[in-house]
């Protein structure tokens, strides 16, 4: 095993369902010789593609966890993540971006640019992770390979260069010019194995020229010893190579690769540009937080000397026991080596230590920094930071959006009781989007997360890891409240019943804020209300914020200003203070004009133009809001907002209207404002369960 | 307080005295095309006029043949940024995502979108979408590209669904563009097509607005509109009055 920093890559693969990803993943596992035979996904031999490793996976042809996998390319140790590309999933496409050094964004040569390569760039964006593209499925009818590297730069915004132009197109697809050596490359052999390498096919040889051209004048933008090359008429290859890296390092370039991973042919050209022009861990600036100085940002060392900080960024129950997958950022790790989890305080030392292929792994004696690991046996949550001892580090938190759905489960029989425990457990553990508590009032177990796909994968993962079957209720919809005016309060909590009473007062007002959340603000002077008890009334605010009187939900969009108030000094308490505030706050939210809000999601729906109308309409019916619908030729999207509530089952309607060719994707956006005639529905319903659960 | 302010802003806008110069304004099934070189404002004007509309409570869709329609979004941002400057608006700030719920954005690629396509998904964001839409703005149009009753079957369109439609015609010709009636030599082919017709032209510093076609009318007459150069609006240009 290579040990030299600069000879490590840590790679994800992104890129929207369906564009092949899987199937290219299996084709760098074959290339590599980690697998001996390609399978493909919903393959006919009933294997399935080696990296989606979950039954359902193999079954629904898509990827939902994130498999990690070590190969060797070229004298150099890979690590690739193979992403989920499911929206519903992103929280494992952040969770890899931030582990990552950078990627590979796949886009389908018909397909382009579409809502999900949006997102993925948009995340790659905020990760600051450097990537190169591959335009797969060039033997699709339609394949436009220059159109997709334009939707790269038009859409995208990026200055996208081709490194290859296609040798035929299609079911002509024989293989690509390689524009930096400027050689024609054929994949022969049953499985592509056999690279030909051949001078460019005449009929090409202008196209080529034309292409290098743009690529060396791209290029020479980073390198001012390029440009005197190319002026004096004989770059080397590998003066090309190193301004084509400097400017993708810099996210400044990128840099476009051809092929179709399903016939064989452009993959092990794409292994060489991840060689040639991802970056090394080292090349990557990593920050932590120091928690020992304050929160101050502190820069990492990917050097094996310094001492050892990793993040723990996935866990998974696996039939060996828990396995903890990490990325080491400084220093290194060895069996026997002590570590702190700096979250909860907690020493572990380093037992047996793997890498992972897919679902096999290999038992290693050390890593070091920059490396992806997995450890066996350490109890901690994803998204812990350790570090040796005499450290307090955190690697800056991964970004976890809130849920917005919610369902009741219930085990079909007492048995299935303690598996669903058991698998929910495992669950919320390995994904913090996904989450579980039991109601209080109705005693049923309620699983919350990011859409209805996203719930369902839990619910068929129960039943099929875990033998736990569970009926389910109603998808429920994450309500909020928020008020809409200033209201001022003032309230006494007074209660004397022998020996000590309780008193507090409380003045001031609550006010709507628009960026939503909770913010709470001390403006008492002269000391009426001692200064010990001002956390009381935040705590006591914070508490009746977490239930609304319109229907029973959380209230955000809230700030609280305290601005005088009243205390004893015998029965004022923490206790008696924070009663009071939620008295005070029980009192005046009906006068602020509390409104209903509901979670609004970002839809977009792609497929043929012909369907157009039927989507407008689908979306019409949904109280949803075109915000704007582009066509191209035969393909068109539309972009909308549509309230959650509306959307449930939208995915077989969609299917029926438009016979199966119109896909679409959807993300949380903003809560809006419920109209009139649904808010009464909403309280009506509210008000009705409360009377019931009264009379019992 | 604020229905009041709005309605302000509705009467003084600038677009009143434009509606003032033809007859009330563009009026339904009817169509009105801004005609000038690239980057004089055409596209801002259409995004003012579309501002209005929204203002007014109108559904309005923006039909453009970019390449990309980010910018796009972000003018219609800004103008209603503009007008949230002006005192008392503030208030109404609250409603711009309101009047922007009333904006469809189409998209249509230059090279693959034929006039009848077109048609046919205005009319299905219309008829299925339930998008009561009262006003269409079609920015970008090739008018040499597009055949001589290109913009007839518009006009039809608009006569049937009883629509407004604005459009920008981007003049690319040499030197002179306009004949003796001030009327753009390359739109002179779908000038019955043409309800109104105004011109954008730089005069010195600022951009300076010509009707050229009234309804029944073909009289040149200056509009004494401006386009301000920093907020991009139409606005009145108050030199012209003091003339």
């Amino acid at each position: 095993m290579s040990t030299d920093i600069a000879r490590m890559r840590n790679i994800g693969i992104s890129a929207h369902i369906d564009s092949g990803k899987t199937t290219l993943t299996e084709r760098v596992l074959f290339y590599c010789k980690k697998i001996h035979r390609i399978h493909e996904v919903k393959g006919k031999d009933g294997v399935g593609a080696t990296m989606d490793s979950m039954d359902l996976e193999r079954e629904r042809g898509i990827t939902i966890a994130s498999a990690t996998t070590n190969v060797e390319w070229a004298d150099h140790s890979v690590n690739i993540i193979d992403t989920p590309g499911h929206v519903d999933f992103t929280i494992e496409v952040e969770r890899s971006l931030r582990v990552l050094d950078s990627a590979v964004l796949v886009l389908c040569s018909v397909g382009g640019v579409q809502s999900q390569t949006i997102t993925v760039d948009r995340q790659l964006r905020r990760y600051n992770v450097p990537f190169i593209a591959f335009v797969n499925k060039l033997d699709r009818v339609g394949a436009n390979p220059f159109k997709v590297r334009d939707q790269i730069a038009d859409k995208l915004g990026h200055n996208a260069v081709l490194m290859q132009v296609p040798i035929g197109l299609e079911s002509a697809l024989e293989g690509v010019v390689d524009l930096v050596t400027m050689k024609a490359l054929y994949f022969d052999g049953p499985e592509g194995e056999a690279v030909r390498v051949g001078p460019v096919p005449a009929e090409l040889a202008a196209e080529a020229a034309k292409r290098r051209e743009e690529l060396l004048d791209a290029a020479s933008m980073f390198s001012d010893e390029l440009m005197e090359a190319v002026l004096e008429g004989g770059p080397t290859e590998d003066l090309v190579r190193a301004a084509v890296r400097k400017g993708t390092i810099a996210r400044k370039l990128v840099p476009v690769f051809l092929g179709s991973a399903y016939r064989n042919k452009g993959i092990q050209p794409l292994l060489d540009a991840v060689v040639h022009y991802l970056p090394n861990p080292a090349e990557v600036e990593n920050r932590a937080v120091d928690l020992d100085h304050g929160g101050a940002e502190r820069v990492l060392q990917a050097d094996r000397a310094a001492k050892t900080v990793a993040l723990a960024f996935k866990l998974e129950d696996g039939p060996y026991g828990q396995l903890t997958y990490i990325r080491i950022y400084q220093g290194g790790l060895r069996k026997g080596d002590e570590l702190v989890n700096t979250r909860s305080g907690q020493k572990i030392k380093v037992g047996r230590l793997v890498r992972m292929h897919a679902d096999t792994m290999a038992e290693i004696a050390e890593a070091e920094a920059g490396d992806i690991v997995a450890l066996f046996g350490v109890e901690c949550a994803s998204g812990d930071t350790f570090c040796a001892p005499g450290l307090n580090l955190a690697m800056t938190a991964i970004y976890v959006p809130e849920p917005v759905i919610s369902l009741a489960i219930e085990p079909v029989d007492k048995n299935a009781s303690d598996r669903v425990a058991k698998a929910l457990n495992r669950f919320t553990k390995e994904d913090p989007t996904f989450r579980t508590h039991v109601d209080p009032e109705s005693s049923q177990t309620i699983i919350q997360g990011m859409g209805e796909l996203h719930l369902d994968v839990y619910i068929e993962r129960m039943k099929r890891e875990y033998r736990a079957e569970v009926k389910t209720g109603m998808p429920q919809v994450a309500y909020r409240e928020a008020i809409s005016q200033a209201v001022e309060f003032d309230y006494t909590h007074k209660k004397q019943t022998g020996g000590s009473g309780q008193y507090a007062r409380i003045i001031g007002r609550l006010e709507p804020l628009a960026k939503g959340g909770y913010e709470f603000s001390n403006e008492v002077r002269g000391g009426r209300i001692p200064r010990e008890f001002i956390p009381s009334c935040e705590k006591g605010f914070r508490a009746a914020l977490k239930k609304g009187q319109l229907i029973g939900f959380p209230v955000i969009g809230v700030r609280v200003v305290v601005n005088d108030g009243q205390h004893h000094p015998v029965d004022s308490s923490d206790i008696a203070f924070q009663t009071a505030a939620q008295g005070a706050f029980r009192q005046t939210y009906m006068k602020a004009k509390p409104q209903i809000l509901e979670p609004v999601m970002k839809v977009s729906v792609e497929g043929p133009s012909e369907f157009a109308g039927n989507v407008f309409a689908t979306i019409s019916q949904r109280r949803g809001v075109i915000v704007s619908s582009v066509e191209d030729g035969q393909f068109s999207r539309v972009d909308a907002e549509v309230p959650l509530g509306e959307m449930f089952g939208y995915s077989t309607v969609l299917r029926s209207l438009t016979q199966g060719k119109a896909e679409f994707t959807m993300e949380f956006l903003k809560y809006g404002r419920v109209p009139p005639h649904i808010a009464e529905l909403l309280t009506e319903q509210h008000l009705e369960s409360e009377r019931k659960k009264s009379q019992r | 307080m604020t229905i009041t302010v709005k309605e302000e802003l509705i009467k003084r806008s600038p677009l009143r005295v434009l509606e003032r110069s033809i007859s009330g304004g563009l009026g339904k099934g009817n169509v009105g095309v801004l005609a000038s070189r690239k980057g004089v404002g055409k596209t801002a004007c259409l995004v003012h006029i579309a501002a209005d509309k929204l203002l007014q409570d109108q559904h309005v869709i923006h039909v453009s043949y970019a390449s990309r329609v980010d910018h796009i979004v972000t003018w219609y941002e800004d103008i209603f940024k503009e007008i949230a400057k002006k005192p008392k608006m503030r208030a109404a700030l609250d409603e711009v995502d309101e009047l922007i719920r009333r904006r469809v954005i189409m998209n249509f690629k230059q090279d693959g979108a034929r006039t009848e396509q077109v048609l046919r998904s205005l009319e299905a964001m219309i008829v299925h979408g339930n998008f009561r839409a009262e006003t269409v703005i079609v920015d970008g149009l090739d008018f040499a590209q597009a055949g001589p009753t290109d913009l007839r079957k518009f006009k039809d369109f608009a006569g049937r669904l009883g629509l407004e439609l604005w459009f920008s015609a981007s003049l690319k010709r040499d030197d002179p563009l306009f004949d003796e009636r001030g009327i753009p030599y390359e739109l002179e082919g779908h000038l019955d097509a043409i309800d109104v017709l105004i011109s954008l032209q730089h005069h010195g510093d600022h951009v300076h607005f010509n009707l050229v076609k009234d309804h029944d009318r073909l009289a040149p007459k200056d509009l004494r509109l401006k386009l301000d150069p920093t907020t991009l609006l139409i606005a009145k240009d108050v030199r012209a009055r003091a003339l």
